[in-house]
């Protein structure tokens, strides 16, 4: 179902996947795209440059292996803790809502939201470093206390998917939710 | 004031702005829920123009917790953003650190005009000097008097002077602010339109069956903070009271120079005779001001009183003169800003222009204008905003939109 184009707010492109597993059970993938070579490369170059500066002056060949260690410690910790590769929403009516994201090393986070603790999913916008950015986010509420909202759960954190992609979630999530 | 939250519901895609007159920005450091004569002002001003069928968005700097988006009454939509607050709620001015966040809004909601508010605010100043930047048109309404001879009113003077060289319209609120604001900006007197506050008179009748004849009494009603002259109220009282015996003193209002009128009023055993009210509800005010003879406004900078105004002004024509001006192009802004402000003054802003421009030119390319989402209009009794609402509950009793 990838026929439109999105991207995310910095403008880089992501896809959106949506799979209807029934009437009741749909899931979205939004996938960010891939780490590009030529970042690693400034990266790795920025890192290198510098401990052969530092080297230049203090001539410790200690310099030189910190860099070797700082740069492959680093890659992994950004592939492992940093870098998504997909997250996805999977709403089952009347169940409830599992949200899980999937770094680049392949470790995976779910989360499951039991539809009791669920009061709406909506649109809402936020301050977003210097920007003004629109999120979907799941509104929780206490059992106790059904019509107050008790907290927010934003989805797609770290793709950040722009409006159009939003609507078209939020449209077919209405759809599941309307239904229970 | 009718708060709902900031949550939204989207049903349709069509996001064009369409139909309407302007997009209006409203720029100022004091809002809700700081209260004053200027935050009501605002949002009256908002009200009555959304009614005539324009979008307007407000502007304000974060309150404490209260940040992000919010909506109030008609969908009015305000920015509380995350600027930091140096002095008596007013923005720090760096001219430079708030660009990206207002060109954000600025971008986002397709403003065609930028309102500020207050020369007391440095954000709305920073906005005003982002705004003719961006090639947008502005209006300044100023809400205060100032001196002329010392330091603070000389340096508040000159940045009034340089951000308001650039405004195509400039808005005050009475006679003596239009000539104040004149002289200290060096302003063409035509581009100054003076738009009075009203007062709504059924709600402010007099009732003199309410006043003990047997006393006179004088009614202050502010805030009690420096600017509106609380010193100077702390150093009458005392004086008054000992030539007339039968004088009275009813103060209403709260702020950090209540300790002052405390003080007096312990030092000279004055309990009796002065009372002091704390913070009065909008709608208490009446009942408070029939009690007395006479009022006493004793504030140091105060273009018009608001305190017994319903500010409720409508700037419809104002806004129509300005959408016919034309924005001047880099160049010619450096050149005014020369000519206009002196030699000293105007190179070292003709200079922040630039960098103000280059800084635009920065983030333009860092987030592209096409990479924003225009954000949903919500506002005015034809928005998207109601409709979706009712319908909204129309299919499924559910509504995350009401308070």
């Amino acid at each position: 179902m990838e026929d439109e184009a999105f991207t995310d707010i910095n403008g880089k492109a992501i896809s959106l996947d949506c799979q209807s597993h029934s009437s009741f059970c749909r899931e979205f993938t939004v996938s960010s795209s891939k780490v590009s070579i030529g970042k690693v490369m400034v990266y790795t170059c920025s890192v290198w440059l510098l401990s052969y500066a530092v080297f230049f002056f203090t001539e410790n060949t200690a310099v030189l292996s910190s860099a070797i260690v700082i740069t492959l410690v680093g890659m992994m910790l950004h592939i492992h803790f940093v870098k998504v590769d997909h997250e996805s929403l999977l709403v089952i009516g009347s169940l409830g809502i599992q949200v899980s994201s999937n770094y680049a090393s392949g470790r995976e986070t779910t989360t499951f939201i039991e539809m009791s603790k669920i009061k709406d999913i909506v649109i809402n916008e936020a301050i977003y470093m210097h920007q003004i950015i629109y999120y979907l986010c799941v509104l929780l509420k206490d059992p106790s206390e059904p019509n107050a909202v008790s907290s927010v759960v934003p989805l797609f954190q770290s793709s950040k998917p722009r409006l159009n992609c939003l609507v078209k979630v939020y449209k077919s999530c209405q759809e599941i939710l309307s239904k229970c | 004031m009718h708060c709902s939250g900031s949550f939204s519901h989207l049903h349709t895609g069509s996001l064009e702005v369409c139909g309407r007159k302007h997009n209006i920005c409203m720029v100022s450091d004091f809002f809700y829920p700081n209260m004053g004569g200027v935050e009501s002002h605002i949002y009256q001003l908002s009200q009555c123009l959304i009614e005539k069928g324009h979008k307007v968005v407000i502007v304000t700097h974060a309150y404490g917790r209260r940040k992000g988006v919010r909506y109030l009454t008609n969908g009015l939509k305000v920015y509380y953003l995350p600027l930091q607050v140096m002095y008596n709620q007013s923005t720090a001015t760096t001219c430079f650190h708030s660009l990206p966040l207002l060109r954000c809004v600025f971008t986002r909601e397709r403003i065609t005009v930028v309102h500020a508010h207050s020369s007391f605010s440095a954000m709305a100043h920073d906005a005003l000097f982002h705004a003719k930047t961006m090639g947008l048109n502005t209006v300044f309404t100023d809400h205060s008097l100032f001196g002329f001879a010392d330091v603070s009113s000389v340096l508040t003077n000159k940045l009034l002077t340089v951000s308001l060289c650039d405004t195509n319209h400039i808005v005050c609120v009475s006679y003596t602010s239009k000539e104040n604001t004149v002289l200290r900006a060096a302003l063409n007197p035509e581009i100054v339109s003076v738009i009075p506050n009203a007062v709504d008179p059924t709600d402010f009748t007099p009732d003199p069956s309410q006043r003990q004849e047997d006393r006179i009494t004088i009614v202050v009603i502010s805030r009690l903070v420096y600017r509106k002259g609380i010193d100077l109220l702390g150093g009458i009282i005392p004086e008054l009271c000992l030539k007339h015996p039968d004088l009275h003193f009813l103060i209403g209002g709260e702020g950090p120079k209540r300790l002052v009128l405390e003080e007096v009023r312990e030092k000279y055993q004055l309990h009796d005779r002065v009372r002091l009210l704390g913070a009065l509800e909008h709608k208490d005010v009446r009942g408070v001001l029939v009690q007395g003879h006479i009022f006493l406004n004793t504030s140091l900078t105060e273009a018009f009183c608001m305190a017994i105004v319903e500010g409720a002004s409508c700037g419809l024509q104002v806004y129509d003169r300005v959408a016919g001006e034309e924005v001047l192009p880099l160049d010619r802004r450096l050149r005014r800003l020369r000519a206009h402000c002196g030699p000293v003054a105007g190179s070292i802003f003709a200079f922040v222009a630039v960098l103000d421009f280059l800084f635009l030119l920065l983030l333009q390319w860092l987030v592209p204008d096409q990479v924003m989402d225009v954000a949903v209009d919500a506002t005015g009794p034809h928005g998207l905003w109601r409709q979706e609402t009712s319908s909204k509950k129309e299919t499924h009793s559910k509504s995350a939109t009401s308070s």
